[in-house]
């Protein structure tokens, strides 16, 4: 790929009255910009919820299993695959898989290692031996050993990563070539305007004793505060096609479902409590053959509470992506939006126009993921 | 030294909500210095011209370093989860007879982690080297390989990143250029101070005659060779531009050395 491209993705959401991630105190997080609190989740806590939206949406082949019972599992595909006895087949898997050269766990067949690996990456492996299975089964162990050193069992798992180790990365201490970077950069949400943390003070009353006590059954306080939050992330397709082996076919659907799982997920924290499952108010695309550029500056100064935040946030970024490109020159190659404002309520009349001299009309969200594709395929297809 | 004998200044506004330039924080406890490293910076650049962790660092490090604080910020403590890859559940306080530590019983499998990062502030990197290898890097972050990060990949710069380049030395450039705080910081301090047109801020410059001795100057990125060696830094104050037009009815309260004008006393 002789140009690099950057995919920003830009989200104004607002979450009502929640704690979605804590710190040692149980408060929601926190942080100063622009010399004022602000309502903050950290990038990781988001990048997980992310991480299993989209697991839970893909098929199982495409699936990443983080498990110690590696060659249990390799021995279950090959006894799929083949006529083999378990014990024989056991047997080949644990040659194998010798040569990633993990370290053993205290049970048999247990390596010491969670490893983090694609459903599809030990089906290739499997596949490896189907044909020649029942003459492996036949050798002794020192044999088999040699019969498969050179077979690409690492390779297997240094390519063809799953689209979450593609995305997020991976990190084996131990065996560095194991190693994958992540392609995704994920900033800490921060609101758009000064937050206070509140605190629920409450009571729970003991439904059994409500003659002879009336006091309560016990008291607490959960803290919590109510943001619009500004989030952002860049995938570097470069680095997600390398880390796919090059295929940019998978590279493409992998940006689809990051964009698709960043947008529509929800850290968990205190969900029972607070309910604050939202959808983003704005979602904007942009891709640029420069660099990925965080319009987080937008909101340095804090959007005044009385002004209307939701639709003040939007009207900013879309302002604060216009001034960037004009200043710096850097016309992205292509930039899409979709919110929910309408140009119906004369308080947001303003906000509609400015996004869209800026993105564009609004659009449905899957037709944003769809044009987004299209655009990243002809751009790269006029690169080649 | 190049063919052409003359050096460049390579200027990075280095802003965003967080930023965490830590120089020997390993395990639990990930802190950071109050203004960016050597390795942070130097990594960065690489970054942006697409070095692997392998890759020879050392013309990198070889360049200039000097450091202007804009805007100081504050210290962010983020409490922090994780746990062991390898599954493994924490070490107790107990030894065993071989004075190993015991693993906790029943097993604690979540390791908490304190991470620092410097909240709100605002840094004037100044890079000096061989005008080439400037041109290439300024190329190189406007169009870098890596998605780029202060100290941190979580820490992603707000824009703008790329100031340009500049020639003369580096005591000069970073003298010159504008005072870089936030507009709001750059009004308050200016109702304070009659919008004097100068402002004395921190810096700190690669010297070698210098009397501090700073431990970041990269050998090695490469996961299992992380090196580092030392390099000579001097602290010194830089009368810079503020962009405020003074006001000739209020002549500023201070002259010459305010070192509590940062602080907004």
């Amino acid at each position: 790929m002789t140009q690099r491209l950057y995919i920003d993705v830009h989200v104004v959401q607002t979450v009502p009255p929640a704690n979605l991630n804590r710190d040692d105190q149980g408060n929601p997080k926190e942080a100063i910009y622009g010399g004022v609190r602000r309502s903050r989740v950290s990038s990781q806590a988001w990048k997980r919820a992310t991480r299993q939206h989209f697991d839970d949406q893909a098929p199982e082949a495409d699936r990443a299993t983080r498990t110690k019972r590696l060659t249990g599992e390799l021995t279950t595909r090959i006894t799929q695959n083949t006529a083999l006895e378990r014990e024989d087949a056991g047997r080949i898997a644990a040659a194998l898989l010798a040569q990633l050269g993990l370290s053993q766990g205290k049970k048999a067949s247990d390596t010491a290692y969670l490893l983090f690996y694609g459903n599809a990456q030990l089906d290739a492996v499997a596949a490896l031996v189907t044909n020649e299975a029942t003459d492996l089964a036949a050798l002794d162990d020192k044999a088999l050993a040699d019969a498969v050193k050179e077979w690409p069992v690492a390779e297997t798992f240094t390519t063809g990563h799953p689209v979450g180790v593609a995305l997020f990365g991976r990190m084996v201490a131990d065996i560095p070539k194991l190693n994958v970077d992540a392609a995704v950069q994920v900033a800490h949400a921060l609101s758009t305007h000064e937050t206070q943390l509140e605190f629920d003070y409450f009571t729970a009353v003991d439904d059994k004793n409500e003659k002879e006590e009336t006091g309560a059954g016990m008291i607490g306080t959960i803290g919590f505060n109510s943001a619009t939050l500004y989030r952002y992330a860049t995938v570097g397709l470069a680095q997600l096609t390398d880390n796919l082996g090059g295929n940019t076919e998978a590279a493409l659907d992998a940006l689809d479902r990051f964009v698709d799982s960043f947008t529509l997920s929800v850290p968990t924290g205190y969900r029972n409590s607070f309910a604050h499952r939202t959808r983003p108010s704005l979602v904007a695309v942009v891709v640029r053959t420069d660099q990925p550029v965080n319009l987080v500056s937008a909101f340095e100064e804090p959007v005044p509470a009385a002004a209307g935040i939701q639709a003040n946030s939007a009207r900013r970024l879309a302002e604060e992506h216009l001034t960037a490109t004009q200043v710096w020159g850097d016309t992205p190659l292509y930039a899409a939006a979709s919110h929910t404002f309408s140009t119906r309520e004369t308080r947001t009349k303003d906000t509609v126009e400015t996004l869209t001299q800026a993105f564009g009309e609004s659009v449905a969200f899957a037709d944003l993921r769809a044009t987004l594709r299209t655009r990243i395929t002809t751009a790269l297809g006029e690169q080649a | 030294m190049t063919p052409s004998g003359r050096t460049s200044v390579l200027l990075l506004r280095l802003a965003g909500p967080l930023q965490s330039w830590g120089d020997r924080s390993t395990f639990n406890r990930r802190e950071t210095r109050p203004e960016p490293t050597k390795s942070g910076v130097v990594g960065l650049l690489a970054a942006a011209a697409g070095r692997s962790r392998h890759a020879a660092v050392d013309d990198l490090a070889g360049l200039a370093l000097g450091i202007r604080i804009d805007q100081p910020g504050s210290l962010l403590r983020d409490y922090h989860t994780v746990s062991d890859h390898r599954g493994r559940p924490l070490l107790s306080a107990a030894v065993s007879a071989k004075g190993l530590q015991k693993p906790t019983s029943p097993a604690k499998h979540t390791h908490i982690t304190q991470r620092f990062y410097l909240q709100d502030a605002v840094f004037l990197a100044a890079v000096e080297g061989p005008e080439e290898l400037i041109t290439t890097l300024e190329h190189a972050v406007r169009h870098p390989a890596f998605p780029l990060a202060l100290g941190r990949r979580s820490c992603v710069p707000a824009q703008p990143l790329l100031l340009g380049q500049r020639t003369g030395p580096l005591h000069d450039v970073l003298r010159a250029e504008p005072w870089q705080a936030s507009s709001t910081v750059r009004k308050r301090w200016g109702r304070q101070n009659g919008n004097a047109a100068r402002i004395d801020l921190p810096a700190t410059l690669d010297d070698p005659a210098g009397d501090d001795v700073r431990d970041d100057v990269p050998l090695s990125f490469a996961p299992t060779r992380r090196t580092y060696t030392t390099r000579r830094t001097s602290h010194t104050y830089l009368s810079a531009p503020t962009g405020l037009t003074p006001d000739p009815t209020r002549p500023p309260t201070s002259g010459g050395h305010d070192p509590f004008a940062l602080l907004g006393w």
